[in-house]
């Protein structure tokens, strides 16, 4: 009993991380329908940003944090117009393609500036976690958890009770109607890339004291987390919110009961028999194109 | 026309290096080496081509090979099988050269084999799967125990030195993980012993949870593992102890990089490794150690240490064959027995492998201690 | 031939840009190329760079094909390359085939996987699509590596052999370079030639108007399936050459970072055109070689670039030169009135007053909202039909359930006589029913004469001739609207009423028997109006019968013989224009515009 327990634990810890990133996803594809193929880096720059700040530099913790943060804010802006508004008019190919390259040039540059070695941080609490019973309860885990609720509750906040979160919610369904209704289009999508970032940010932040700290520790997150929103239920925060905390689920008790190598084809089968069967995933809504 | 283009080109440029390479007096020793200086592999091959410059300074200034110096050419490999192949062949499109030292990671060298064997010419290898130097391929010489050797070496000393009985393995499912997984269960049968768990993990795991569970589940007393990558190490080493499975653990050797420590900290203390290199194991490597930290301000590893023991023993075979000749340098690789290098005491069987076995090491509390070393003269 | 049907077929061998001479001097770039492999004493180092480069570039025209003919993404190419080159791996190896043999049967593999990929796009498309392939990348990476029994897992297959054949004559490298260098020239030849047959111009459709393709008669999900196959296909025979070349692969080869890099090949040079490909494989191979110097930050440039090509030059560098080519070097149009008219309609100018159309208790609900609820109307053989209504009258939902875009709630849509209620748009489109769109949706890379070659090429067109037979319509259906002359210019260039026009050419030139115009006139000013109306007039004289939605009064008064008039998704009005367009209930839905336009 401990030994389920135990495995559904870690897999609600595992897909709270994969739901924060899928969080990421769901705002930029909502308001520019683009899927972008660096939000796992943005993680990635998250936990290089504490690295550098955090360790080499020695700063206090929580200002290390804020300081990453602020820099995702600038660097989400600059991702916008370097990466996205060049292509803005263009069809969706060319910008997932984009953004592909984006990922290439971030991981490696990165790993050209900081070198190969995996770092480490220290997690948020001193204590690494607890035990009930013959469960143990990771801190840092059970802080990933906490945070993705609170993310998401401020986020439901922000979009359905302040005026800017409306705009830029009517700015992801409808860009014309907005800009007709005086919402300023550009400004909103470049809004959606920083907090996109920010989110993904701290994302790595919350996720550097478990996994380490290395140039590829983003993409292997991201593309689990994007098949997480999809299975969820794409474009919609709590499909990503399910999705992500179901394939954490479901890869975790895979591995244990039916193949530990084979963990990671779990996840990709699971979201190839949705795509076959419901594509909207669990909570989305039909695809349909308007003639 | 792009390919008439090309062809062109391609002409003309085999036509310059013609030229170029009669023009030039061959008034150095060139030994081509392939490496990896971009791709995953590139923080390795920065140790491998350090080592090698090292030992070809030392050589140098002893006076060089048959009166001259020894010039090392590197190319950038880029860590992936074509890249060796191309790296390789460029190389020996040159005829100037005498001797190569090619890759560590296996993949790379059974991708580079085919042309090594056209080419008859001595090849240095640092990769450790066993068939490397089984393929009818007199052309390979390894710096490095195979793959034989560390399994035999983890389960003699869990078995024979540290009496322990019930064993897990735990293993990386890449070619490396595989394979030692298997000879480590080979060793064990021959000790008399089936292990209690045999479990296997993708490489960039992120969660290692069912396979902690499986060990303690397992009611084994030691594990021996084959790990490729720090991280997982690390997340696995961590969640272990977690779980609160005090295991003797007797690992591979990337349980003992600096890397390794870094990350998993107070996880990894009191365990065991094998290690093809320490710095504590025999004075050459006690020198080699303070050497390298002198010119590269860093501590050297096992990717530096087999490259430098490569063109030493290379530098000495040469001279000892005093000749080029690729079949008498061959034969006088193959004659040097008792030859102490960083790695240990080189004794080259008829195969091409120079060492028989390993140093164990203990992690300290954070520091690396070197035991003993195991070899096996059979 | 008569005279006039031979400048037809002049003109057309001109104006397609089919030159006897290109072929013969691809043939001479094969055979010097071929005979410069086979017997130029390379160093080993070009040997292998070339035969990399060649049995990649094979790969990478299978992209060429999905991609960029029929705009779908795949990110599974590397799996594709692999199946191939693990049954020649195992083949040659464990199971002591020859070598042909086990290419075959990797080809077989690589082509049967892509069918399946491609089955899967039938409800999907964008980023789900690019998430199937890579879903489908991942699994086969992963029993590549883990399948030990059957792959050997991580050590990956040595000593893999070459064919025996003749002696063993591919032995030596620079024989099989040269035989995977004549495969190329095959399949580049293939590729090149696929653009202008039907399936190509087929695909290129999805790929610009999936919507527009499947309405003027492509059978979009069958493409799918197709393009999907082949490119596997051709990643599979890649892959077999390249396992046979270099004598050792390993399952790190065939991931998902692999079908990366396979996607950039095929942008940089230009995934429209297979020279492009080629040129950008080429590329991809030896800058890394060229740009060692660069080392560790050779690949964040690498990246940096991906972004630069998609931003500056998204046709590829090959797209680039030939964009640029084609400004210096315009094609030279066709005279207006060289091509003979065609009969345009079954059967001319039967107005017997019988029913074409019959539609009975039409409706459809999305949801709550009924667009649609219980529509009925008879359109007459020959007669102009208008249905009008005001804005949300359920107009344009009512035409896409004719054209069978959407499925009916309820109800039943006859046409002469069969039940087409249920069909597929392009089977709607075989039965001649013809169709244009509110808002243009043209195919837009392609040219205008391909645009309405793909009309001309819908399921079940009886034509004389085969595709000079269907050609010679497009060019009649373009001459019938007086855009002959631009026959060979890119249709994205054309204006707005030009383009208005070409659509509809596209829908005549498959011989519609039922044209359906949704707001033909919307975005024209007067004088195109006026153009359109006379056209309209003309094709009525034709003999075609008419069905069109529009709001301008004006015109509809001039060309309609009978109106509809829909209001709130049911039908208030049904009959001649004088007695519709008096109804009070049709003036009240108007508030009284009617009576007001009218009086202009």
């Amino acid at each position: 009993m401990g030994f389920a327990l135990q495995l559904l634990f870690t897999g609600i810890g595992v897909g709270s991380i994969y739901a924060l990133v899928a969080l990421g996803f769901v705002l930029i594809y909502r308001t520019t329908n683009v899927v972008n193929f660096a939000q796992g880096d943005f993680a990635m720059l998250g936990a290089f940003g504490m690295v550098v700040l955090a360790i080499d530099l020695g700063l206090p913790y929580w200002l290390s944090i804020v300081i990453t943060l602020a820099a995702l804010v600038l660097f989400g802006a600059l991702f916008n117009f370097c990466v996205y508004y060049p292509l803005r008019n263009r069809s969706f190919l060319p910008v997932i393609i984009s953004t592909i390259g984006a990922s290439i040039f971030l991981e490696n540059g990165v790993l050209a500036a900081y070198g190969p070695h995996p770092q480490s941080l220290p997690g948020m609490f001193a204590s690494q976690g607890f035990n009930i019973g013959e469960v143990f309860f990771d801190s840092q885990y059970l802080l990933i958890l906490a945070v993705t609720i609170a993310m998401v509750a401020l986020q439901y906040l922000f979009f359905e009770r302040t005026l800017l979160g409306k705009k830029m919610q009517a700015t992801s369904q409808d860009k014309e109607m907005a800009s007709l209704l005086g919402i300023p289009v550009a400004s909103m999508i470049v809004l959606t890339f920083v907090y996109s970032a920010v989110l993904g940010g701290l994302a790595g932040v919350l996720v550097a004291p478990i996994l380490f700290v290395s140039v590829g520790m983003g993409s292997s997150i991201a593309l689990k987390a994007f098949a997480a929103s999809i299975i969820g239920g794409f474009g919609n925060v709590t499909g990503a919110i399910v999705g992500g905390l179901s394939l954490g689920v479901v890869e975790t008790f895979g591995a244990a009961y039916l193949s530990v190598p084979y963990k990671d084809a779990f996840a990709f089968l699971v979201l190839f028999v949705f795509l076959l069967f419901r594509p909207q995933g669990i909570f989305g809504e039909k695809i349909a194109e308007k003639a | 026309m792009r390919s008439t283009i090309n062809a062109a080109s391609v002409a003309l440029a085999v036509t310059i290096a013609a030229i170029a390479t009669t023009a030039e007096a061959a008034d150095t020793i060139k030994i081509g080496m392939v490496a990896p200086a971009t791709g995953p592999g590139a923080e390795s091959g920065r140790y491998q081509t350090q080592g090698a410059k090292l030992a070809a300074e030392e050589v140098n200034e002893a006076g060089g090979v048959l009166g001259k110096q020894i010039e090392l050419v590197i190319e950038d490999d880029q860590t992936t099988n074509p890249g060796v192949v191309l790296a390789f062949s460029k190389l020996a499109g040159d005829s100037d050269f005498v001797a190569f030292l090619g890759p560590i990671r296996s993949t790379q060298v059974h991708a580079m084999a085919p042309d090594a064997l056209k080419l008859g010419k001595p090849v240095m290898i640092g990769g450790t799967d066993p068939a490397l130097t089984h393929m009818d391929n007199p052309w390979f010489f390894r710096f490095r125990p195979n793959d034989t050797y560390s399994a035999r070496v983890i389960a003699d000393y869990g078995v024979n030195t540290l009496g322990k009985k019930k064993w897990a393995i735990v293993h990386s499912t890449d070619a490396f993980g595989t394979a030692g997984k298997n000879y480590l269960v080979e060793a064990l049968k021959k000790l008399g012993i089936e292990p209690a768990l045999v479990q296997g993990y993708p490489n960039n795991s992120q969660d290692f949870t069912p396979v902690a569970l499986a060990v303690k589940q397992s009611g084994a007393d030691v594990m021996g593992t084959y790990m490729t990558f720090e991280p997982d190490q690390g997340i696995f080493a961590k969640q272990l102890r977690q779980l609160g499975v005090n295991i003797t653990w007797v690992g591979s050797p990337t349980t003992t990089t600096a890397t390794a420590l870094k990350l998993a900290g107070p996880a990894l203390y009191g365990s065991y490794a094998v290690a093809d290199f320490n710095k504590d194991s025999n004075p050459v490597a006690k020198d080699f150690d303070a050497k390298y930290q002198a010119a590269y301000k860093a501590s050297p590893d096992l990717f530096a240490s087999w490259a430098y023991d490569a063109v030493h023993v290379l530098a000495l075979a040469i001279n000892n064959a005093k000749s080029t000749d690729p079949q008498k340098i061959r034969e006088a690789i193959l004659a040097v027995k008792g030859y102490q290098g960083a790695e240990g005491i080189y004794n080259f069987d008829q195969n091409g492998d120079g060492l028989h076995g390993y140093n164990i090491v203990k992690n300290n509390e954070g520091t690396i201690v070197y035991d003993k070393h195991i070899d096996f003269n059979d | 031939m008569t005279a006039g049907q031979a400048t037809a077929a002049a003109s057309t061998r001109t104006s397609a840009g089919k030159h006897p001479l290109g072929g013969v001097t691809y043939l001479a770039i094969a055979v010097v190329a071929v005979g410069f492999a086979h017997f130029t004493p390379l160093p080993a180092y070009w040997l292998n760079l070339l035969m990399q480069a060649s049995t990649y570039a094979i790969a990478v025209l299978g992209l060429t094909i999905v991609l960029g003919y029929g705009g779908q993404i795949n990110l599974a190419q590397a799996a594709f390359f692999g199946l191939g080159a693990y049954s020649v791996a195992l083949g040659t190896t464990t199971f002591a085939l020859p070598f042909f043999p086990s290419l075959v049967v990797g080809i077989g593999l690589a082509a049967l996987a892509g069918a399946i990929l491609g089955l899967t796009s039938l409800r999907l498309g964008g980023h789900y699509l690019a998430m199937v392939t890579i879903s489908f990348q991942t699994i086969m990476a992963l029993v590549l590596t883990n399948w030990v029994s059957l792959t050997r897992g991580p050590d990956g297959v040595t000593g893999i052999k070459r064919p025996v054949l003749f002696h063993n004559y591919f032995a030596p490298s620079a024989h099989y370079l040269a035989v995977s260098i004549a495969i190329l020239f095959i399949v580049g030849y293939f590729v090149w030639h696929l653009r202008k047959t039907k399936l190509g111009r087929a695909m290129q459709a999805v790929r610009d108007n999936e919507l527009a393709a499947g309405v003027v008669g492509v059978n979009t999900y069958r493409v799918k399936v197709v393009a999907f196959t082949l490119s596997a296909l051709l990643g599979g025979i890649g892959g077999g050459l390249f396992a046979g070349g270099f004598a050792y692969i390993s399952p790190d080869q065939f991931t998902f970072n692999e079908s990366v890099v396979f996607l950039t090949m095929v942008l940089l040079g230009g995934s429209r055109s297979p020279a492009g490909t080629v040129l950008g494989t080429g590329l991809l191979i030896l800058l890394p070689e060229w740009l060692r110097f660069l080392k560790t930050i050779y690949l964040a440039v690498y990246g940096c670039a991906v972004i630069l090509i998609m931003v500056f030059m998204p046709a590829g560098i090959w797209g680039f030169a030939t964009a640029l080519w084609r400004k210096l070097n315009p094609v030279r149009p066709i005279r207006p009135g060289a091509i003979p008219p065609l009969p345009l309609t079954e059967e001319t100018g039967r107005a017997d007053g019988s029913t074409i159309l019959e539609v009975t208790g039409l409706a459809k609900y999305f949801g709550g909202l009924k667009a649609v609820d219980g529509v009925g109307l008879a359109v007459k053989r020959n007669a102009v039909h208008a249905l009008i209504g005001p804005n949300g009258s359920g107009k344009t939902t009512m035409l896409n359930v004719l054209s069978g875009i959407y499925r009916p709630t309820k109800g039943v849509v006859i046409l002469e006589g069969l039940d087409i209620t249920n069909l597929a748009p392009h089977e709607r489109a075989g039965h001649g029913m013809g169709r244009t769109f509110q808002n243009i949706r043209l195919f837009g890379a392609m040219t205008v004469l391909d645009n309405v070659m793909v009309g001309a090429e819908r399921p079940n067109h009886r034509v004389a001739g085969k595709t000079a037979g269907l050609e010679h319509h497009a060019l009649a259906a373009l001459d019938f609207v007086g855009l002959v002359d631009r026959a060979h210019l890119q249709v994205a260039s054309l204006s707005y009423g030009h383009q208005r026009l070409v659509e509809i050419a596209r829908a005549l030139a498959g011989t519609p028997k039922l044209l359906l115009l949704d707001e033909p006139g919307a975005g024209l000013n007067h004088v195109e109006k006026a153009e359109l109306v006379s056209l309209l007039k003309r094709l009525k004289g034709h003999g075609l019968t008419i069905f069109i939605i529009d709001h301008d009064m004006n015109l509809v008064e001039q060309v309609a013989e009978h109106i509809t008039v829909l209001n709130f998704g049911r039908c208030i009005a049904d009959g001649s224009p004088s007695d519709v367009l008096r109804d009070p209930e049709v003036v009240a839905a108007y508030l009284g515009e009617v009576r007001a336009n009218a009086a202009t």
